[in-house]
């Protein structure tokens, strides 16, 4: 098994089939990208780096997007 | 034109409005519409990933208003900075309502940590808009670290009890150099103005419009308590005073002036 901590919830996934950029672990979701900004280990990605930017076992992420507020 | 100049940004509308506690989406894009605002604030929180259509920017039109995302959540200056970074890559600007609130119970500002988030910030590129307790040394401060504005609390967050903090807001109007915006506490219309009049270059309202019964006619109700007490602090509202001062004339009575001893 490998797991990535999304959100805080530890998500574990069969080895081989970790999603390989945030791009897919978000179509794993059924997340739309364009509203939603991601941290991984702490780092920000913007959305269009969301196809380059690779998941490795063990790594926190974070989606975050706006809600409202005052 | 009267004009609120922020930053590099010139407005028509001197009414923010905040995007929470609205029953629908539907429902805020109708008062935001009506409210004539420019600015509304955002919070940034987790994705829900059990109910992916949480997403509310779809109702708000980003060409027609400048998103301000807040700092809402953040407990210490670290985390505000955090928060304040996500933004700007959700954004792609660099506008953010500062705010970081450890007091769950009264939601105040922390003034020591919003300072030192402020100066970060600032240094970093950001047009920052704190949010404060009417505090005129701290609105001094944050203006002298480089803030876009300050924006003091007329009362507790979501507690509608107008201006509380009156005396602590005109010192804050009457030595500011950055737009003064009353944030918070904001329950009626006549609050709005009421700060107006006083002075502020703008207010921020979220739970008084998002909470009424009927919203869309709140923001309504709020425009045009903003615009009546701009125009009245313009104007130049004369002094009040103890003792009665007749409006009419005090000659030409219709009696005999031996009856007036």
């Amino acid at each position: 098994m490998e797991v990535l901590k999304i959100n805080g919830v530890e998500k574990q996934f069969p080895a081989g089939r970790l999603p390989s950029t945030v791009t897919e672990l978000l179509e794993q979701l059924d997340i739309k990208a364009a509203t939603v900004v991601a941290e991984v280990d702490g780092r920000i990605i913007e959305s269009k780096k969301f196809t380059g930017t690779k998941l490795h076992n063990g790594q926190s992420v974070e989606l975050v997007r706006f809600v409202g507020g005052g | 034109m009267d004009k609120l100049v922020i930053a590099d940004k010139e407005f028509n509308s001197r009414l923010l409005v905040g995007t929470g506690k609205f029953a629908s989406c539907e429902i805020m894009a109708e008062a935001l519409e009506k409210s004539g605002t420019e600015i509304v604030t955002v919070a940034l929180r987790r994705v829900d990933i059990e109910n992916k259509n949480d997403d509310m920017l779809r109702s708000i039109d980003i060409k027609k208003y400048l998103l301000l995302p807040n700092t809402s959540g953040a407990r210490d200056a670290e985390e505000a900075v955090r928060l304040s970074k996500l933004a700007r890559a959700a954004t792609g600007i660099s506008w953010v309502k500062l705010e970081v609130t450890p007091d769950p119970y009264y939601l105040l500002p922390d003034p020591v940590e919003t300072l030192k988030a402020a100066e970060i910030l600032v240094k970093d590129g950001f047009t920052v808009l704190p949010y404060i307790n009417a505090d005129p040394v701290l609105a001094k401060k944050l203006e002298d670290v480089g803030t876009a504005t300050v924006m003091p609390l007329a009362s507790p967050i979501g507690s509608k009890q107008g201006l509380r903090a009156r005396e602590a807001l005109e010192i804050i109007i009457e030595q500011a150099n950055v737009p003064v915006v009353v944030d918070a506490g904001l329950g009626l219309p006549s609050h709005a103005a009421d700060a107006m009049e006083i002075g502020a270059d703008a207010v921020l309202v979220n739970t008084a419009i998002a909470t009424a019964a009927e919203p869309n006619q709140m923001a309504v109700a709020f425009k045009l308590a903003v615009e009546a007490g701009r125009k009245a602090y313009k104007a130049g509202a004369a002094a009040a005073g103890k003792r009665a001062s007749a409006s009419s004339p005090l000659t030409g009575f219709l009696r005999d002036t031996q009856e007036e001893k």
